[in-house]
């Protein structure tokens, strides 16, 4: 397993192509950890990386911790959805992901989410999906709105008349 | 979630202009929001229609469905009607029939509701019910890329994948495919088969070529035949007394195509009974035999040459198939090994010693392999059977020390 992600580094991740976040700050990866992105993986291909990537609509800390993520699964892609689950590696980088999740506030954490799908980065997007996913579920519909801070535009008959059209899916 | 199919209103969200938005839920995109409510149980997901405006009609383009019980059968059924029915062929990534006790006569619905869900080109196809037999029709879709199968029963004599043209995983665990003579894809990359039960009476043929890798662990009676799978990186194989069979031939007919009994002493010259051929393009296979001598021992008879193998972990709790003869054999058709690893446990124990050998170039025995750079030899206590195979590698050259 170690010797597949050595060979996915070495083959296609010689060359270094340099992100520049919307505040400019410069981040420099090789095209094997940059392409992990679909959106700059396109670009590679279409030859139009020399000057370096602008990201205009992802700041330089979410980033930090987009380039941080794919560091760590760099090499990764290619054992994607293998069987062999036995790697002392894939442990680390469980705990590192759960690290990297559990630790965001909810505004941090929408904004990497931003940068996942802009970035179209899928297994970075569904994980911070699935945290998301993780606050909301098994809580009622009052309790998802106080922990997004959600506005509730219905008026109380509307409201009654939305729960009454979707009774199937109500236990009461 | 596919770009380009979700999030019709992504660009320049309605919060993108900044305040108190920016840092909530409401900036993500609907195409976005799809996507976590597919992360959802699917209950939750439809209840935050009562959210706020936005979130409406948001969960009929979730794209995941995740039912599991909680209900009882018939709520599940009122429940899932209306769910199919209301959000229409919405595009799907992830469908999944979750930890449901199957009441009788379920089946038929069970089976329309995953069939519904490759109409709305589902890639990820989970089903966890215990007791569901799937009904013999083929799978048809141009999209499903996995299918993970547990705890059901398929009626399928032939697991035909050729109408899914990108299915490339495919896992089947604690499943009963004893009326199963074969499954076939060519599309298929890596397969996992975790303690399924096979025919007693045929081998299922597994007709795989482009296979990359494979996890046969712990079936029980029949060794399924594979065919060639040139593509091969990984194996891992585990039998238990359960594998195989332990008929004998009574017919004497050595001589015959194929032996029903895939044990057969009488049948050594059975090209049909090679697993270790099958596997003999694997850069890295893991070997484990828990009280279980015979599907490996037979196919050492014949050893196919690794030639592409690098690592090797072989695991013999009871030190009945890789016993010298075995190590030796592997050793010497294994001509590019660089690793070679041997657990050798009686039982689960506590301490684990790991020695490691060595040994100096100019001393290497030439019945070893010329890349071999790493022999470690794990186990619990030092008893008769590990003394041996220390004794044995020393006649090798190579010398241990405890890690």
């Amino acid at each position: 397993m170690a010797a597949a992600a050595a060979e996915a580094t070495t083959d296609g991740g010689g060359k270094m192509i340099i992100l520049i976040s919307a505040d400019g700050k410069r981040f420099e990866v090789t095209e094997a950890v940059a392409s992990q992105s679909q959106l700059i993986s396109n670009m590679i291909e279409d030859d139009c990386t020399e000057n370096g990537v602008r990201l205009p609509n992802v700041d330089g800390d979410i980033l930090t911790m987009v380039v941080d993520y794919c560091n760590m699964h760099a090499g990764d892609a290619a054992a994607a959805g293998d069987t062999m689950k036995a790697s002392s590696t894939e442990e680390e980088l469980k705990k590192f992901d759960a690290e990297l999740v559990q630790a965001l506030e909810n505004p941090v954490l929408f904004k990497l989410i931003l940068a996942a799908n802009f970035l179209n980065i899928k297994s970075l997007l569904d994980m911070t999906c699935q945290r998301v996913a993780d606050m909301m579920s098994g809580k009622t519909p009052e309790q998802m709105r106080e922990t997004f801070s959600i506005e509730n535009d219905f008026t109380p008959e509307e409201e009654a008349a939305i729960r009454q059209e979707n009774a199937w899916a109500f236990d009461d | 979630m596919r770009p380009g199919e979700t999030g019709k209103r992504v660009k320049g969200s309605p919060s993108r202009s900044g305040g108190a938005d920016e840092d909530r839920i409401g900036c993500l995109p609907d195409g976005v929001l799809h996507h976590i409510l597919g992360f959802l149980p699917a209950p939750d997901a439809v209840r935050t229609c009562l959210l706020a405006r936005r979130w409406r009609h948001l969960w009929k383009s979730a794209t995941g469905l995740r039912i599991s019980e909680g209900y009882g059968v018939e709520k599940l059924h009122d429940f899932v009607h209306h769910l199919l029915l209301l959000r229409g062929g919405a595009p799907l990534d992830t469908f999944e029939l979750g930890s449901i006790d199957l009441a009788v006569g379920d089946n038929r619905s069970m089976n329309l509701w995953f069939r519904h869900a490759l109409l709305c080109q589902v890639r990820v196809l989970r089903l966890n019910v215990f007791g569901l037999e799937l009904h013999d029709l083929p799978f048809v879709s141009r999209h499903l890329v996995k299918l993970e199968l547990r705890f059901v029963i398929l009626m399928h004599s032939f697991l035909d994948f050729s109408s899914c043209p990108v299915l490339e995983h495919l896992e089947i665990v604690s499943s009963e495919l004893s009326g199963a003579k074969r499954i076939s894809s060519q599309s298929l990359k890596h397969l996992n088969l975790t303690d399924c039960t096979f025919s007693e009476n045929v081998r299922i043929r597994i007709d795989v070529p482009n296979l990359l890798s494979l996890w046969l662990q712990d079936y029980c009676c029949r060794t399924p035949v594979f065919e060639v799978m040139p593509l091969l990186v990984k194996a891992f194989v585990s039998v238990t007394g359960d594998s195989g069979d332990w008929l004998t031939c009574t017919s004497g007919n050595a001589d015959s195509e194929e032996c029903p009994h895939d044990d057969c002493e009488l049948c050594y010259s059975n090209t049909n009974c090679m697993l270790l051929q099958a596997l003999s393009q694997a850069r890295s296979l893991m070997l484990v035999a828990q009280n279980q001598e015979f599907v490996f021992k037979r196919d050492m008879m014949r050893c196919p040459t690794f030639s592409n193998l690098k690592t090797l972990l072989l695991i013999d709790s009871f030190y009945v198939a890789f016993d010298l003869h075995g190590i030796t054999c592997i050793l010497r058709h294994s001509p590019v090994l660089e690793k070679l690893t041997l657990e050798l446990f009686c039982q689960e124990s506590e301490h684990i010693l790991e020695m490691k050998g060595s040994y100096n170039q100019t001393e290497r025995s030439s019945a070893i392999p010329e890349h071999l750079k790493s022999v470690v030899v794990k186990c619990g206590v030092i008893d008769e059977r590990v003394t041996k195979v220390l004794k044995f590698l020393s006649t090798f050259n190579i010398r241990f020390s405890f890690e």
